[in-house]
């Protein structure tokens, strides 16, 4: 099933009423709001760390921020747009800190993720993935959170924190340079960017 | 009117217009220029498929329930944060002023107090007393009654244990001492002690109030 990326009025309500209980000191609401986001925020954050641990660091990272700071969480933004936000600073600081260490092969761990069968275009998926490799990690990012966490403009300078025409630069770039690297993406194509 | 957008500007726009989330009349100007432009309509369908892919379902199943026992357990380890009800944090908020009003209050208590001292200062006299304080009283100045005759002022002087020692000098106003203190200056003590002695009696008219009665004995 492919996941919403569209998160509506009706979502932003009851995760507004969720962090409102989780201020409260409320453990059922944090769980479910835990795991309202952990599938996407770990497939995010693994498709950019490309190791598992890193990942569930930096989700648990990020909920220890949203347990002890939803009291001062006034809903002038999205949820997900605050708790994105946290996760987009603490996946920054992991990735520089993990950019020092020696390279290790964590990437899956087996006792925490079990294998599908691969879906139609895992192929080109698998490209893509070495394609966003090439980039830039702020360009991967914007890629990641405009195509597969399907985020606006706006929301996505609130959570890189950064103006707006410099997401539009971001992914001007990371669009060109895609097209290099996928012919799939370049295939059909006999126009250029401007 | 708005000029109708450019190519530039909708290029810059197509992911969002890919992903759904452009809206209102920024989505119809922008669908109305990749209408006319086949460059864009083409990168428009490059970044759908890039939309596509990035959501296609995963090949694997994340597992939340182990990440959140650990999660709950460093959450357990560590001190509960100070939780605050809206409304208190609201009232707390209405009363703390930001940045500015807090160096304003500043500014206003400095001023307020220079200003106090100022007034102060101004307010003291802007002469400064030369003269030395009065010596302590040695004579004390009594007047009797005009029509008393010089005979029955020796008589009142002489019950009361006085002598005189200044004359009246046309002003009625005589000067008396004890009488048993001979040469030496009288007291203070003694003075006032002359001084009820003389008010007893009734033929005494006046008697000069020793202004040096507030201070301490020396």
């Amino acid at each position: 099933m492919t996941e919403a990326t569209y998160r509506g009025t009706a979502t932003v309500a009851r995760e507004m009423e969720l962090i409102r209980r989780v201020a409260a000191g409320d453990r059922r609401a944090f769980e479910e709001l835990y795991h309202l986001y952990h599938r996407r925020m770990a497939r995010f954050l693994t498709r950019l760390t490309h190791r598992y641990d890193v990942a569930e660091e930096v989700i648990n990272d990020t909920f220890w921020v949203v347990w002890r700071k939803a009291g001062d969480f006034r809903g002038e933004s999205a949820p997900s747009t605050w708790i994105l936000g946290i996760a987009y600073r603490k996946a920054r600081s992991a990735f520089r800190a993990n950019a020092r260490r020696p390279e290790e092969n964590l990437e899956v761990l087996p006792d925490v993720l079990t294998h599908e069968t691969p879906a139609t275009g895992a192929e080109l998926r698998d490209w893509l993935g070495q394609a966003l490799d090439a980039l830039p990690v702020e360009q991967r990012m914007a890629v990641q959170l405009c195509y597969e966490l399907g985020h606006s403009c706006e929301e996505i300078a609130a959570i890189m924190n950064c103006p707006v025409n410099t997401v539009k630069t971001r992914l001007f770039h990371a669009r060109a340079k895609l097209q290099r690297l996928l012919p799939q993406l370049a295939e059909p194509r006999t126009g250029t960017a401007p | 009117m708005r000029a109708p957008l450019g190519h530039e500007e909708s290029w810059l726009q197509l992911p969002w217009l890919a992903n759904g989330r452009l809206s209102g009349e920024l989505r119809a100007e922008v669908e109305a220029h990749v209408h006319g432009c086949s460059d864009c309509a083409l990168e428009l369908e490059a970044q759908r498929t890039l939309c596509r892919t990035l959501q296609s379902p995963d090949t694997v199943t994340y597992a939340p329930a182990p990440s959140l026992r650990k999660l709950l357990q460093r959450l357990d380890a560590e001190p509960a944060p100070r939780r605050e009800t809206l409304r208190r944090r609201e009232v707390r908020r209405a009363w703390r002023p930001p940045g500015l009003a807090w160096a304003a209050t500043f500014v206003l208590t400095v001023g307020l107090g220079l200003l106090v001292a100022g007034t102060y200062h101004w307010s003291q006299p802007l002469y400064v007393t030369a003269t030395r304080p009065a010596a302590a009283p040695t004579v004390l100045h009594v007047a009797f009654e005009r029509s008393l005759p010089v005979g029955e002022v020796g008589e009142v002087l002489q019950r009361a244990g006085a002598r005189v020692v200044e004359g009246e000098g046309g002003s009625d106003v005589f000067g008396v001492v004890p009488a048993d203190t001979g040469a030496a200056p009288a007291g203070r003590a003694q003075l006032r002690a002359l001084a009820a002695r003389l008010r007893r009696d009734p033929r005494v008219r006046w008697i000069e109030p020793l202004a040096s009665d507030a201070q301490p004995e020396p």
